[in-house]
């Protein structure tokens, strides 16, 4: 029996000889690609592979396909292909430009706090001190409740007659009359944003601390010995060693608040008169409505839209990284 | 060999698994899937009893019964349907009977309910509802919900009024007397959220209540829409009266659980709701027994109300290969005891004759029920366009229009106008 190309190669390097002199890289060499190790690999993969194509890609393009056809599951006897009827319906909507406005109020106003409060926290739990492990599982905990569910504890805590926000603004003279927040379209969308708030701090939390870990002590110790402030130490060691994780956070965040309708949906509902739909409980509501060709439509809108923003963000930051370099 | 057996016993098991061959079937016992769509506990408890109940009547009938959250009820049945498996029995509501009806999901049960014995004791409401207007039976019904006004005894005693309201505008009347946002104290638990809509043409259908199309709640006699009669501006400016002098602010985006909440806590004096919330508001913590009571539906200014009937009951899916087992399943539930016991259980209005004659049905809260039912040419029932496909956008243009004139961003005016032309429309197109 023959023995591979790839153990060949790798033998020396396993046996610890030394490399020849004019050798400057000692790392062990990558084995070369053979067809029976292309095969192997293949195998392994596939399993992963067949679950991503039949569960993601299948259904997407097979969900796709109905923005371009008159798909309305009160009548399916006719679904055939309409063009772009169904995109043009879409953007002769006033009612999606508003809804895309309150998008970017959601999205802005909620990753903002979050990112800032986030990694107040995340700096916090950084220290050592006692009940640490207690505390992180406390800030944690909202990650693990379903959207919808801390829709509804929102929408009953900001309720104007019988809900605690307004019981404790009154308790604490802030207020001597109610405020009826989900009824008025601009209290609504603050109070929306606030359970969005409370609920996605966590995951900068969660992130921002594991990138924090990563950093090595010795540095912070330097700077001190250089006489280094706290707010010079944050800038200069603590944010741009952790600036991939963050950039890569932010980006992760603005895509899922732009594609979280839970929330809303246990609150207002997109109201008050569809002054806090964004664009994916819009969305929804077309799809409620039956009109599966047009929402699947403004899906694929919302899918560009997401897609033309992370490559100049992910440009954008990589710029960023070239220059420091 | 034994490799071979392996194979051979792994094939086998696979087969099985997926062609869901199971033991019970060798011996001639058939599983009906069941899926209920308007699902909560207390109502999934009751109809697990019934089942159990058939099953025992039917040894060779198994009925496995699934419950989906009811917000994602229907979506699921829907995808069940259009996949064509794992359904049999499922709740089919008069909203969507319609689409599902159209898409041919839905089984005619004519044949196999032709003989069934239990016709003759269905209600009238509930016959005609059991076919559809091309004599189809998609589904018979298992109950109807009306509209009644649940009020504050105490509260309408104590500024004076010795009845409670029975038009719009004695509700108007007590409703602003009662109101004392300083004490917390509101007048009406109005519906501005989710559902606005249907209150917003309860009071115009009572308005013009005299030359309203009996077939069709949204049309005149003469064939235009309700709410291009002149009638339907003084219906709304008395309903929007409501709501700015009588109704917490906050209502504009109230629905069911805020209205239901308000009442049951003593925040609202008076709630227009379905009977089936008879049962909550007597679970109520805040208010005793004696605290409240129900009156029929409100009139407008002849004098008659509006009754709009919305109903759900069970029907069998086109693709199910036990038709008649489920037939039988909906047989056993539309008659006798069962159906009783659905319906006091649920709170639902009865589709057997004579079940209204039960004492259950004559005292309390549901006395009002009784007066409407004895009452037919003062309170009439009359048949929503609620099976039309384009109900669901009815519904959210609708509610975000109502919202729109509550706050302040459109006249009534410009609701009327454009609902009329919305109806219109839709009629032309058909």
């Amino acid at each position: 029996m023959t023995r591979s190309t790839s153990e060949r190669v790798e033998r020396p390097s396993r046996l610890g000889s030394a490399p020849p002199a004019n050798m400057a890289d000692t790392r062990p060499r990558k084995p070369a690609f053979t067809t029976r190790r292309g095969l192997g690999i293949a195998a392994f993969m596939a399993p992963a592979v067949l679950f991503v194509v039949v569960f993601i890609y299948y259904p997407m393009i097979s969900g796709s396909q109905m923005a371009f056809r008159n798909w309305n599951l009160t009548d399916l006897t006719d679904t055939s292909w309409v063009g772009f009827k169904n995109f043009q319906a879409m953007f002769a909507d006033p009612v999606f430009y508003t809804v895309l406005g309150h998008t970017a109020v959601w999205v802005a106003g909620s990753i903002v706090p979050q990112f800032v409060i986030g990694f107040a926290i995340a700096l916090w739990l950084r220290r050592h001190f006692r009940f640490r492990g207690l505390y992180q599982a406390l800030i944690f905990f909202p990650w693990a409740i379903s959207g919808f569910l801390i829709g509804i504890l929102f929408r009953w805590m900001f309720n104007s007659e019988f809900g605690v926000i307004n019981d404790l603004l009154s308790k604490a003279g802030l207020i001597d009359q109610p405020i009826p927040w989900l009824a008025d379209p601009k209290t609504a969308m603050i109070a929306i944003t606030v359970a969005n708030v409370w609920y996605g701090v966590t995951f900068f939390t969660i992130m921002i601390l594991a990138a924090l870990q990563s950093i090595p002590d010795e540095l912070y110790e330097a700077a001190s010995l250089d006489g280094a402030g706290k707010a010079r130490t944050l800038f200069q060691i603590t944010v741009p060693s952790i600036r991939a994780t963050l950039s890569l956070t932010v980006l992760l965040r603005v895509i899922w608040i732009f594609n979280f309708p839970d929330i809303i949906f246990g609150m207002t509902g997109g109201g008050p008169s569809n002054e806090t739909h964004i664009v994916t409980t819009w969305m929804i509501s077309i799809t409620q409505q039956g009109d599966y060709g047009k929402a699947s439509a403004t899906g694929l809108i919302v899918v560009t839209m997401l897609l033309v923003f992370s490559v100049f963000y992910l440009m954008a930051t990589r710029e960023k990284k070239g220059a420091k370099s | 060999m034994r490799r071979r057996k392996a194979t051979f016993a792994l094939g086998l098991a696979t087969a099985m698994a997926l062609t869901g061959c199971a033991a019970g079937v060798s011996d001639g016992t058939v599983t009906i899937h069941m899926v209920e769509s308007l699902t909560n506990p207390t109502r999934t408890a009751v109809l697990k009893t019934l089942i159990a109940q058939f099953e025992k009547q039917n040894p060779k009938i198994k009925v496995d019964l699934i419950s989906p959250p009811t917000d994602q009820a229907d979506q699921k049945i829907q995808q069940m349907l259009q996949s064509g498996t794992g359904i049999d029995a499922l709740e089919v509501r008069d909203i969507t009977a319609g689409p599902w009806s159209t898409n041919g999901w839905l089984y005619d049960m004519s044949k196999e309910l032709q003989s069934w014995s239990g016709w003759k004791n269905l209600t009238e409401n509930a016959i005609k509802y059991s076919k559809d207007a091309k004599g189809r039976t998609d589904y018979i019904p298992y109950g109807f919900y009306g509209l009644s006004l649940f009020y504050r005894t105490d509260l309408v005693a104590k500024k004076g009024f010795k009845n409670p309201p029975a038009s719009w505008d004695d509700l108007l009347t007590q409703a602003t007397a009662i109101q004392d946002p300083s004490n917390h104290q509101y007048g009406y638990a109005f519906r501005g959220g989710t559902n606005a809509n249907s209150n917003a043409v309860a009071v115009i259908e009572a308005y013009v209540a005299d030359k309203i199309d009996l077939d069709n709640g949204f049309k005149l006699t003469d064939g235009r829409t309700i709410f291009s009669a002149p009638e339907a501006l003084n219906a709304l400016n008395t309903y929007f009266k409501l709501f700015k002098q009588a109704s917490p602010p906050s209502s504009v985006a109230w629905g069911y659980p805020e209205m239901v909440e308000g009442f049951s806590n003593g925040s609202t004096a008076f709630l227009l709701q379905d009977p089936e919330v008879i049962a909550t508001v007597g679970q109520s913590q805040v208010i005793n027994k004696s605290q409240w009571a129900t009156a029929p539906l409100l009139t407008g200014p002849s004098g008659k109300a509006i009754q709009p009937v919305a109903t759900a009951g069970w029907g069998t899916a086109a693709s199910s290969k036990h038709k008649a087992e489920t037939a039988k399943l909906i047989e056993f539930l539309s008659q006798g005891e069962a159906s009783t016991t659905f319906t006091k259980e649920n709170s639902l209005v009865p589709i057997l004759q004579g079940a209204s004659e039960d004492t259950f049905y004559k005292t309390g809260p549901w006395a009002s029920y009784l007066t409407m039912t004895e009452n037919p040419s003062k309170y009439i029932t009359v048949t929503q366009p609620r099976s039309s496909s384009w109900w669901t956008e009815w519904i959210q243009k609708s509610d975000a229009e109502v919202q729109k004139v509550l706050l302040g961003k459109m006249t009534p005016e410009e609701l009327l106008a454009s609902w009329d032309t919305y109806w219109t429309e839709k009629w032309k197109g058909q």
